[in-house]
């Protein structure tokens, strides 16, 4: 096994292997900057490209695209409130402000810092996992899926505002989230729920657009209002200095940045659940940190610590969607999917061969996440500072930009005009919720969590009728989501205790 | 109380829950399961929020030993009603510009018009960032991407008519 470790370090880099995965990297690179056009939809678009390649040529040109994409689609979402992928979306929530408030070079160094620290650790996981992934993926059927989306859902309490009153906000917004999945066809007969009637709406409100509209439309209506950059009044010394700061809170906070990449990567080893879910509850990991009730306030004002969990936690997904897709060719996410079709176009069949036959290549896979995420973090950390200048340009020329990224980011999703009236009202819905000081992430996580979890409840009742219930596994998860929730509470009862001692 | 925004903003949510549940009820109990218990749930949820409203006021507060109310919230100064409804309105133009005229068209239009008249930028700026606008677009998801933009309404109307 260890001969087919360093293997598969010496097979990127031979010469044609370690070039086509600079190409990648370097595509990757872009489209994760530009919204809506994710990892999946580059990979679909390059597979063409891969028939005459060999498999040790073919899987770092696509997984060196992939995996890159997750880092620098981050850039975006801190930047300009635009989520540069679906899964870059809890990343706004501190790294926006923090730009606004001029410490944009502080937010991308310390994204790209946990970033890199994520993708090694998702790819430890992916290494450590092989002998053993067997028991580890057969031990989760649907009911135990069910209940990790529980505990997902179990985050919006740490991602609510405080007191009774944020609460109930947070528990509203993440319910009417929910609302928003249900539209489409049930996943038990096939009965179209809310959909007026409209073929467009049959497969549900697509992700993409309702996130761009959620966050995105209402910053740049602020920024239109304010008339200022988006860094607006803020001193221009933080942002040059901010990137080196950046990448030391990320060792200043290594145990949340460690502790945020297993839970990405344990996550992205579920299939069907993916980044959308890590990034909220590494989100909710950050928030916990909190020492004071004073701190937990900062979140979502930008605190360091929203940005280093879900950016560490969107890398280390990469390397733990990969564990189910080679060792069994269930693909965890649409991303993967498309590689499984990689896969095939190279005549390998996913399975235990990939472990003993070609693991070589499996370990090939891991040295190419490591490798393609080290070159693009350290190119990113030497011209960062120039493009965490953007947040000083005036926000007059910058605003037909975020419009038309806006806009076609929302467009290229499923290349539908419809998306643009999606965008325009949930934009609306954003305005509102952030005008009346309703939360979004609890309704962000709603509505990525609702459709997930009734199919899953779905595929458990219909295959073990009321049993699933009793499940080893059911019951553990559980009494984990039980602690979940109430954890938040109980650690605000703690600090008021301590604040009220002091 | 005063009847803010956030009030009414609470009753439409409490409106759509009780459409959502009232709907549902026609539908088998397997599909309507989901829906009924979310709306359900979302409908006394609100109104739990809103009465909370009734007794506290709007912000999020919450009682010191002393009986002095503190908040829990950090509350941005809302933005002028006016002003984020001119803002909102350029986001409209832009999307019914795209319908219209199509994406190619009206990028690089929307953005000179937007330089113009709101930005009141100068020509050369104007032109210049209009072009480099249409420029970005063109190559990046035209020519490399190869993404299909629909023709607006315009051009298929006169495409129609054998104008074009």
């Amino acid at each position: 096994m260890f001969n087919s470790f360093i293997d598969g370090l010496l097979l990127i880099f031979q010469l044609k292997p370690f070039v086509f995965m600079l190409v990648g990297a370097a595509i990757g690179f872009w489209v994760g900057i530009l919204p809506g056009l994710g990892g999946g939809t580059t990979l679909a678009l390059m597979l063409p490209f891969v028939y005459k390649m060999t498999p040790a040529e073919a899987f770092p040109f696509l997984l060196g695209m992939h995996s890159v994409c997750a880092t620098t689609g981050d850039i975006t979402s801190i930047l300009f409130g635009i989520p540069g992928e679906s899964v870059a979306v809890a990343l706004i929530v501190d790294g926006f402000p923090m730009a606004k408030k001029g410490e944009a070079g502080r937010a991308l160094g310390a994204a790209l810092m946990s970033s890199l620290v994520g993708a090694l650790i998702g790819a430890a996981a992916l290494t450590l996992a092989i002998p053993v992934v067997r028991p580890l993926v057969l031990a989760f059927g649907s009911p135990e899926m069910f209940m990790v989306i529980i505990i997902g859902l179990t985050c919006i309490s740490s991602l609510s505002g405080q007191g009774k009153r944020g609460s109930l906000l947070g528990l509203m917004a993440g319910g009417f989230g929910f609302m928003c999945s249900l539209v489409g066809q049930d996943p038990y007969a096939g009965i179209h729920r809310y959909t007026f009637g409209l073929v467009y709406l049959w497969g549900g409100i697509p992700l993409v657009p309702v996130m761009i509209g959620i966050y995105a439309i209402p910053e740049i209506i602020e920024l239109i209002v304010r008339g200022t950059a988006i860094a607006g009044e803020a001193p221009a010394e933080n942002l040059g200095r901010g990137v080196m700061e950046g990448v030391r809170d990320t060792f200043r906070h290594f145990w949340l940045t460690v502790r945020c990449s297993i839970v990405g990567a344990l996550v992205g080893m579920l299939p069907g659940i993916g980044g959308g879910v890590a990034q909220w509850i590494a989100y909710a990991q950050a928030t916990h940190s909190a020492g004071s009730r004073e701190e937990r306030t900062g979140f979502g004002h930008g605190d360091i610590r929203g940005v280093l969990g879900p950016g560490a936690a969107n890398n280390s997904k990469e390397g733990g969607a990969l564990i189910p897709t080679v060792a069994f060719g269930i693909p965890a996410g649409p991303g993967m999917a498309i590689l499984l079709g990689a896969f095939l176009i190279m005549g390998i069949v996913p399975g235990p061969d990939m472990l003993t036959k070609h693991l070589t290549l499996t370990f090939s896979m891991v040295w190419t996440i490591v490798v393609a995420n080290i070159i693009v973090v350290t190119i990113c950390l030497l011209f960062i500072n120039r493009i965490a200048r953007l947040t000083r340009v005036r926000g007059n020329l910058i605003v037909p930009f975020l419009f038309f990224l806006c806009f076609i980011g929302a467009f290229t999703t499923n290349n539908n005009m419809n998306d643009l009236i999606v965008l325009l009202i949930f934009g609306g819905i954003g305005v509102l919720m952030a005008r009346f000081g309703w939360p979004r992430p609890p309704f962000a996580l709603g509505y990525i969590l609702g459709r997930i979890a009734e199919f899953y409840l779905s595929v458990s009742v219909s295959r073990y009728g009321g049993s699933w219930l009793l499940r080893k596994g059911t019951i553990l998860l559980f009494l984990i989501a039980v602690g979940v929730a109430f954890y938040p509470f109980l650690k605000e009862r703690i600090l008021r205790t301590k604040e009220a001692g002091t | 109380m005063r009847y803010g925004g956030k009030m009414m903003m609470s009753l439409g949510l409490i409106g759509v829950a009780a459409w959502v549940v009232v709907t549902a009820l026609k539908w088998p109990l397997r599909t309507a399961v989901f829906p009924v218990t979310i709306g359900i749930l979302v409908f006394f949820i609100t109104i739990g929020e809103l009465f909370l409203g009734l007794f506290e006021g709007e912000e999020a507060t919450e009682k010191k030993p002393g009986g002095e109310k503190v908040s829990l919230e950090r509350v941005d100064q809302p933005l002028p009603t006016r002003k984020m409804l001119w803002a909102s309105a350029w986001a409209m133009g832009f999307f019914l510009l795209i319908l219209l005229i199509g994406f190619p068209i009206s990028i690089p239009l929307f953005t000179f018009l937007y330089l113009r008249l709101h930005g009141k930028e100068r020509w050369g700026i104007s032109l210049g960032l209009s072009a480099s606008a249409f420029g970005c677009f063109y190559g990046l998801f035209v020519w490399l991407l190869h993404i299909p933009f629909p023709d607006g309404w315009l051009q298929r109307g006169l495409r129609v008519l054998g104008i074009v």
